[in-house]
């Protein structure tokens, strides 16, 4: 993958109606992981949700290199999301959701399946593929999420929680795999956690990561 | 964990049922004085035109010992066919209500058992020998007629139709409003009129009517309340109806019953409904469905009719209410067809009527 | 214990109707082109209404159902009125409303029909609509879908069989359409339900009635066995949530735009009612309401409408005890259906009763159990089981597509932990059922306050229910019975309204999810 571009949010104002806090400036590499820790209730959410464009921002900016997104609506900021629930889709099965991103981009179905396998590959699931998702384990329902963001080829990849609902072990596994896909994507990422050992793994001696406490 | 309701709902509703049946018992059923053995219940089998005044009904079940038991069986056709499916082996004892477009099929499929009762002598002249063969009794009449809207008619200056020729007379087109033939009563009884009245030129004359822009509704009330000039609202001052509708305006009106009432029957080519009582043959109780049909034609319940049906009695000499003397349309020489003529070809005119009329 | 109850109060009266009926000629009348020229007809009119009704059906579904707003279970319940309405009072409210501009006819008919069936599309789909989670839209969006290609490729494919089953059933219920066509329709508008009546009440040409409603049965049972299809092929996912989203910025207008548009839409012909319901010859009156209420009640004295409360506690009772049937045995078959395909057919044998004219019912439900030596007419059960035999497809419908998509695990989970087999399934299905059954409950207490075909057949001639009076009063002259039979029809729509709201308290207390922002 060819090197992306650096996420910039500047005097960026979160709320709905009014503001939750002051605003927000920060920037994030390309291949480097931003941690956002907080207690619940803190905006961390908020956050994600307005720089990925699901709730418009109050007042600010974002932009993904020298492209301001804004103003664009979700679908066409480029930024993938994966939530804490995994939220596949329930009528397709592991690679046709995986498959969805390339789809709405104009790919042909064939292509889509062959980039959902090589995806499902990135994260040790090769041989899912014609899987249904109720035959999946958290841990793996989560990887799939994983797999389906990151084939829409996203410019910026936002993880809100995603391990909290998944077991210890499962998480510091899912973590490490997590940040060698973005070493390997060479894309910014903001992961939000409320736990502050997660915050740290993500970004200890790493490359550019950083932690913003809300 | 949250209860479960079902139980709940189940005894309620259970306690519910009871309640309503046991109150509706109540309400029409005081206990008879019997003298002897149990009381004999007689099922009676009615249309949902029927009425009779409550304090009538518990007058006759005290002093006869007999419980009546109102059965109903849907509208009037509906009923004779719900009696002529089940022949031999009844749903009721007592049939009230079938009619002289029905009553040749009835009789025809064995429906009643004869019984003459000593009070058919007292029946009007005309109706005395509608018993056919003793196997019904004529128990009310009413007469299909044109109403008029008489304020409308004088507001425009315009003399009101007093015939049937009248209604084809280009002076009235648009005015009038009838019912489909196929699915209403009194549709049917105006196409009979008709055909009283023109035989084999009927066709002709719809076709008259039709280039006279006719109206044609589904079902009484939506012709009288909707298209009916009269407190419908609507813009035909002619309509079908019955002759006992301005009595029915007066009696039904808001606080004290008014002194006049602005709609008027038109008395030529109104079509006579005879509706008749008997019993149903497979019947349990035969004796005490005879003193049922005795009473029908006492004239306590003759002259309970009028007020709450709405038409006339037919046993002789029975006092009318004044609204009916005043208001009614009293017609001396109403239209009529043959009950058998009427059974064989009501398909037929009734497809003939849909091919002129577009239908 | 369901088919038991198919097979006696349904199975049986038809039997015996066909008994005294079909004989070696009735085959002949297949050929008459008549019945097929209006099955034809009907069809068509039952198409368009369907697709008027979902037009304005699902955006109501969307929102009544799913997001949060003052006033949320009101409006969901006043969307629920029309169903209950009887269609005589409908026909001609919506005459008195839109006749001058329409008149009879076509246009008049699909617009009644849409109206009264709003309730199943927003009941039908909205159940289903509740459980489908609205983060999954959001995650389309991320991935590259706008607004309307989410809606197309994840929130249609899980909604498709509940809208199947929806307009399936609008279709069947504007096919066999009778008041309504027989009040304000005209010769396009013809359905073979109608056809029916004419041939039994009118010509006595049991033969002829009788193909006719076997065709109306063939058509309606083809229809549901499509829709039943449509429910095979459906998709699975954990569906034991509901998310109930609170409105923020631009989708807020949209919410309440939709809100107020239902409430118009579904208000209009009851403000009719009420308008007419104290009006009369000389102005503003409240005497109709008196004659409902006072001392002097209209007809005081007389069998032919008695007491009017009398008449509205036999009602209320009756639904009640509708309701109970109708939920226990609707609840039990949309069970079977996931027990496999015997289920299925079974439960699609339920909605047998929707094809069958009420007037066929009620004259077989007559034969067979009202006469020696079984009469069951004094027990007052004859109308109760007449509208559960209606209801219970209604309740199947709102039930199946969400209990197709509640979690299996569960149950085996239940299993393991020692659970007896009937206790795991109740532990499993048990949350989804039980919420969705006083829902399907409540819309079968609708049924039955509005019923009127079959309770005129049933009920005793002197003890009618509220919409037998309301016909009796409209069936005859003079402004009282206009004005009474308005203000009973209003009262009808406060009854039902309440009862509706009510039974959805009970349901809503299952399973709400805190509101998800989207």
């Amino acid at each position: 993958m060819s090197d992306g571009a650096p996420l910039q949010v500047t005097d960026l104002v979160i709320g709905y109606g009014s503001p939750l806090r002051e605003p927000l400036s920060f920037s994030v590499q390309p291949g480097s992981v931003l941690a956002i820790v907080g207690p619940s209730g803190c905006g961390k959410s908020t956050l994600l949700a307005t720089i990925a464009g699901i709730t418009p921002a109050l007042s600010g900016s974002v932009t993904i290199g020298d492209r301001n997104v804004t103003s664009l609506p979700v679908n066409e900021r480029k930024i993938g999301m994966v939530f804490q629930e995994a939220l596949l889709f329930p009528h397709l099965n592991v690679r046709d959701n995986v498959a969805y991103g390339p789809r709405r981009q104009g790919v042909d179905r064939s292509h889509a399946r062959e980039e959902a396998d090589r995806l499902l590959t990135w994260v040790d699931l090769a041989s899912l593929g014609d899987r249904s998702i109720e035959e999946l384990s958290g841990g793996q329902a989560q990887r799939v999420s994983l797999a389906r963001a990151l084939a829409a080829k996203p410019d910026v990849l936002c993880l809100d929680e995603p391990f909290s609902a998944l077991d210890a072990p499962l998480r510091a596994r899912l973590a490490e795999d997590v940040l060698a896909i973005i070493a390997r994507a060479q894309i910014p990422a903001i992961h939000v956690t409320h736990d502050p050992n997660e915050a740290r793994t993500m970004t200890h001696g790493r490359a550019g990561g950083s932690i913003l406490s809300m | 964990m949250k209860r479960n309701p079902a139980p709940f709902v189940v005894a309620f509703s259970a306690s519910a049922l009871l309640l309503a049946a046991c109150s509706s018992e109540v309400a029409s059923e005081p206990e008879p004085e019997s003298t002897s053995t149990d009381p004999v219940t007689v099922q009676l089998l009615t249309h949902d035109s029927f009425a009779l005044s409550e304090d009538v009904i518990a007058a006759f079940e005290e002093s006869s010992g007999i419980e009546i038991e109102l059965v109903s069986g849907g509208d009037a056709g509906s009923m004779v066919a719900g009696a002529i499916l089940a022949a031999g082996a009844p749903t009721a004892d007592v049939l009230f209500g079938v009619d002289n477009t029905l009553v040749t099929r009835a009789l025809d499929e064995g429906v009643f058992e004869p019984y003459t009762s000593p009070e058919a002598s007292a029946l009007r002249p005309d109706l005395a020998d509608q018993t056919f063969g003793g196997l019904v009794t004529p128990i009310d009449f009413g007469d299909v007629c044109i109403n008029l809207d008489d304020t409308w008619f004088a507001t425009e200056g315009i003399a009101p139709p007093t015939t049937l020729d009248d209604l084809i007379d280009p002076v009235y087109s648009g005015l009038l409003v009838v019912q489909d033939p196929g699915t209403s009563s009194p549709g049917l009884a105006f196409l009979l009129s008709t055909v009283a009245r023109y035989g084999d030129e009927w066709p002709a004359y719809w076709q008259a009517l039709r280039d006279n822009d006719v109206a044609i509704s589904g079902s009484w009330s939506d012709a009288y309340y909707g298209d009916f000039t009269f407190g419908g609202g609507g813009d035909r001052p002619i309509v079908v109806s019955y002759a006992t509708s301005p009595p029915a305006e007066i009696v039904y009106a808001e606080g004290e019953p008014p002194e006049t009432v602005s709609t008027s029957t038109m008395t030529d080519g109104c079509y006579r409904q005879i509706e008749y009582a008997g019993i149903l043959a497979g019947s349990d109780d035969v004796p005490e469905a005879q003193q049922v049909i005795d009473w029908l034609l006492s004239p306590e319940v003759q002259a309970d009719i009028p007020l709450n049906m709405f038409v006339f009695p037919a046993r002789a000499d029975t006092p009318l209410p004044e609204v009916f003397t005043e208001f009614a349309g009293l017609v001396e020489d109403a239209e009529q067809l043959p009950a058998d003529f009427v059974a064989e070809n009501v398909g037929d005119l009734l497809a003939e009527w849909g091919s002129v009329m577009g239908r | 214990m369901p088919a038991i109850f198919l097979v006696a109060f349904l199975l049986i009266p038809l039997a015996s109707l066909a008994a005294q009926i079909i004989g070696p000629g009735t085959a002949g009348y297949l050929f008459d082109a008549l019945p097929w020229q209006v099955a034809g007809l009907a069809a068509v009119q039952a198409a368009v209404s369907t697709a008027l009704a979902l037009t304005l059906g699902l955006p109501m579904a969307n929102v009544l159902t799913r997001y949060r707003f003052p006033g949320r279970r009101w409006a969901l319940a006043l969307a629920t009125v029309p169903f209950v309405l009887p269609t005589v009072v409908v026909a001609l409210a919506f005459r008195a409303l839109l006749g001058g501009t329409l008149g009879s006819g076509f246009m008049i008919v699909v617009l009644a029909h849409a109206y009264l069936n709003l309730a199943v599309v927003v009941r039908i789909v909205g159940a289903r609509w509740v459980t489908i989670d609205p983060r999954t839209v959001t995650v389309a969006r991320t991935l590259g879908a706008d607004t309307w290609t989410a809606f197309r490729t994840v929130t249609w494919p899980a909604l498709r069989p509940a809208i199947a089953s929806a307009a399936a059933i609008v279709f069947v219920f504007s096919f066999t359409s009778l008041g309504v066509v027989l009040l304000i329709g005209d010769a396009s508008t013809r359905t073979l339900e109608a056809l029916v009546l004419r041939q039994t009440s009118v010509l006595l040409d049991f033969q002829a009635a009788a193909v006719s409603a076997a065709i109306q049965a063939l058509v309606v049972g083809s229809v549901l066995l499509w829709a039943a299809r449509q429910r095979a092929s459906t998709v699975g996912g954990a569906a034991r949530d509901f998310f109930l989203i609170r409105a923020r910025g631009g989708s807020r207008l949209a919410v309440g735009l939709v809100a107020t548009a239902t409430l118009v839409i579904v208000l209009a012909p009851v403000l009719a009612l009420v308008w007419a319901s104290v009006r009369s010859s000389g102005g503003f009156t409240l005497a109709w309401w008196s004659g409902l209420f006072g001392s002097n009640t209209i007809d005081a004295g007389s069998t032919r409408i008695g007491s009017p409360l009398a008449a509205m506690g036999r009602s209320v009772a009756f639904a009640l005890a509708t309701g109970a049937v109708a939920a226990i045995v609707g609840g039990l078959a949309a069970m079977s259906i996931l027990t496999g395909r015997i289920g299925r057919a079974f439960a699609l044998a339920t909605a047998l009763p929707l094809g069958i004219s009420a007037a066929t019912l009620g004259l077989g439900t007559l034969l067979a159990y009202g006469r020696p030596p079984l009469d069951l007419r004094a027990t007052g059960l004859l109308v109760p089981i007449a509208h559960a035999l209606i209801a219970v497809p209604l309740v199947v419908a709102v039930a199946a597509p969400t209990l197709r998509s509640a979690d299996p695990r569960l149950v085996t989970v239940a299993a393991s932990l020692g659970a007896s087999r009937s206790r795991a399934w109740w532990t499993g299905y048990g949350p989804a059922m039980r919420t969705v059954m006083v829902a399907a409950g409540g819309l079968a207490c609708a049924v039955s306050l509005g019923e009127f075909g079959a309770a005129s057949f049933l009920a005793r001639a002197d003890g009618p229910t509220v919409p037998l009076v309301i016909a009796r009063l409209l069936g005859r002259p003079g402004e009282a019975s206009f004005g009474v039979a308005a203000a009973m029809a209003v009262v009808l729509v406060i009854m039902t309204t309440t009862l509706v709201a009510a039974v959805d308290r009970g349901g809503d207390r299952g399973g709400d999810r805190g509101g998800t922002r989207v």
